[in-house]
């Protein structure tokens, strides 16, 4: 039945029949070759699952980076109560267990119509070719007015070194000095995240730097997740140690000085926390491929993650903007639908027609209590787009000690998840 | 595409010698293997509950394992979940997909391999 003379034929004849079909044939001979930039959560979860569920599929991942720090539990890094090492990630699992092909580089440019993407490694620059590509970069922080300088009034909106950096800007502060934190416009990486820090923050300048205060800048005019768990640290658990003022854009920024300004008035502080407006990562940037409303972020098709400039390019994670939020879980959550897409598209067919995705987070409000948020999206034919399902939409009912446990249970679970 | 003359020039990456160690056997052996079949149903639905309960369902150090049981009884967990008075982060998931999503997700959840549960029950 499996003689090598009846296989011969049996590929012969595929070959002629498969003369329609070129993703298909060249997949029997060569293996369809997806290459993945960014190695994050989204990143890193694509080129898992294109492995996992692909089969026979040459799926190489590039960071710029050896390891990736997640921000998921960094806030707790940051004021000490974690060490680093819980929230580093690294991509030997990817690569033994599941077969991804790793290059520790950066991405320069793309070129669509070669689909070759152009990469700097320690040893040179090689031109990747593929046959479809997954961008899941992150954000890319606009700049603010005046003398910014990320180096020392850090924004920790990337883990990694500038995690330790704000955590040692904490340390030293002293009693009755104040910590400033400003919150950028929506959409931005983590709709939660900047009411978290707050929280944990002002639970560790409560607990240890008796008299200093945090004073939160919000570009928003209001809190945009939890609004009744974090509305209530503020106002209550957290009163007279934190100020929220909203509708505080940040108008320009000293970082030598230690000073922002605001419609709301100038700001001084110990130490300055930035977290400033965001847009679609550099790489997504250069390609040519942000085209929504707001000039920041690149459309794509819901169904595939596959831009709306070129179909063989597909964004996901924070960079794409179908508007919905921007998390480490969400990007895990898109990665599934995209790579389960792009298999599809190596034999011919159609993607699912209704994915479902999922935002789930859990957010310390206390050094012993954590709350949560979900939000999950279905997709409407109609007008093509993820509509969020009301029904799933909640924030917990109040902080817990049960949730703190459930925070890294899901950690765990969400980092063996993408990485593993 | 530019290049800066004081860089190296660039260098193409092509499938490298393992993979084509891979062709060999598809070859003699046929092609399904090499290409996969149509998903099964209800494998990217499920894959969303893989955050928090593991992949391929099978938890590690917390939530529990949701994989190789009962689609009946997963099912009718899951449909209680979204018809109760919201209070668990599980009762606003549950809500997110249809009855017929729940019904696909317990089916294929039963066909994985079972994971090994830790002392925690939900």
């Amino acid at each position: 039945m499996n003689s090598p003379r009846r296989d011969f034929l049996r590929f012969a004849g595929l070959a002629s029949a498969a003369f329609a079909l070129p993703q298909a044939i060249r997949a029997a001979t060569t293996p369809p070759r997806v290459l993945v930039i960014g190695g994050g959560f989204g990143g890193a979860t694509v080129a898992k699952y294109l492995k996992l569920w692909g089969g026979n599929v040459d799926v190489t991942l590039i960071d710029r980076n050896s390891e990736h720090y997640a921000c998921i539990l960094s806030n707790l890094v940051v004021t000490g109560s974690l060490p680093m090492d819980r929230i580093k990630l690294n991509y030997t699992s990817l690569q033994t267990k599941r077969g991804v092909n790793f290059v520790q580089g950066e991405a320069l440019s793309v070129d669509p119509d070669a689909r070759e993407v152009t990469v700097r490694t320690s040893s040179g620059r090689y031109a990747y070719s593929y046959d479809k590509l997954v961008l899941a970069p992150g954000v890319e922080f606009i700049t603010p007015d005046g003398a910014y300088n990320a180096d020392l009034t850090p924004h920790a909106w990337k883990a990694g070194p500038q995690t330790l950096l704000l955590k040692s800007q904490l340390a030293a502060i002293a009693a009755k000095q104040t910590f400033v934190m400003t919150i950028p416009k929506s959409p931005y990486r983590c709709p939660p995240g900047p009411y978290e820090r707050a929280c944990t923050i002002a639970d560790y300048l409560k607990r240890k730097k008796k008299g200093a205060k945090i004073i939160v800048l919000d570009a928003n005019a209001s809190i945009q997740a939890e609004p009744i768990n974090f509305g209530n640290a503020f106002a209550k658990t957290y009163k007279g140690v934190l100020t929220y003022i909203p509708n505080a854009p940040v108008t320009s920024v000293d970082s030598t000085a230690k000073s922002i300004i605001t419609p709301k008035g100038t700001f001084k502080g110990a130490v300055i926390n930035v977290i400033p407006n965001q847009r679609a990562g550099q790489i997504v940037t250069s390609a040519g491929l942000v085209n929504d409303p707001s000039n920041r972020w690149a459309l794509v098709d819901p169904l595939t993650y596959a831009s709306t400039v070129h179909p063989d390019i597909h964004i996901l994670g924070d960079s794409q903007g179908t508007g919905q939020p921007k998390s480490g879980h969400m990007a895990n959550s898109q990665a599934k639908v995209c790579a389960d897409a792009i298999i599809r598209s190596f034999t011919g067919e159609a993607p699912d027609p209704l994915p479902v995705t999922s935002s789930a987070c859990f957010s310390p409000i206390t050094s012993t209590t954590a709350s949560w948020l979900t939000a999950s999206f279905q997709y409407d034919p109609v007008s093509k787009t993820m509509k969020r399902v009301e029904a799933s939409f909640a924030e917990a009912p109040k902080p817990t000690s049960d949730g703190m446990q459930q925070m890294f249970q899901w950690a765990n679970n969400i980092f063996a998840d993408s990485f593993s | 595409m530019k290049t800066q003359p004081s860089l190296s020039p660039i260098r193409r990456v092509r499938p490298s010698l393992p993979q084509l160690a891979i062709l060999i056997p598809a070859l003699l052996g046929g092609f399904s293997s090499a290409l996969q079949a149509t998903p099964p149903p209800g494998r990217l639905l499920a894959a969303q509950c893989f955050q928090c309960h593991g992949t391929n369902g099978q938890a590690v150090g917390g939530f529990e394992s949701i994989s190789g049981k009962s689609a009946t009884a997963m099912l009718k967990e899951l449909l209680e979940m979204s018809r109760r008075r919201p209070e668990s982060i599980m009762d606003l998931q549950a809500r997110a997909y249809t009855p017929d999503q729940l019904r696909l997700i317990s089916i294929y959840l039963a066909t994985l391999p079972a994971g090994s549960d830790d002392q925690n029950d939900d």
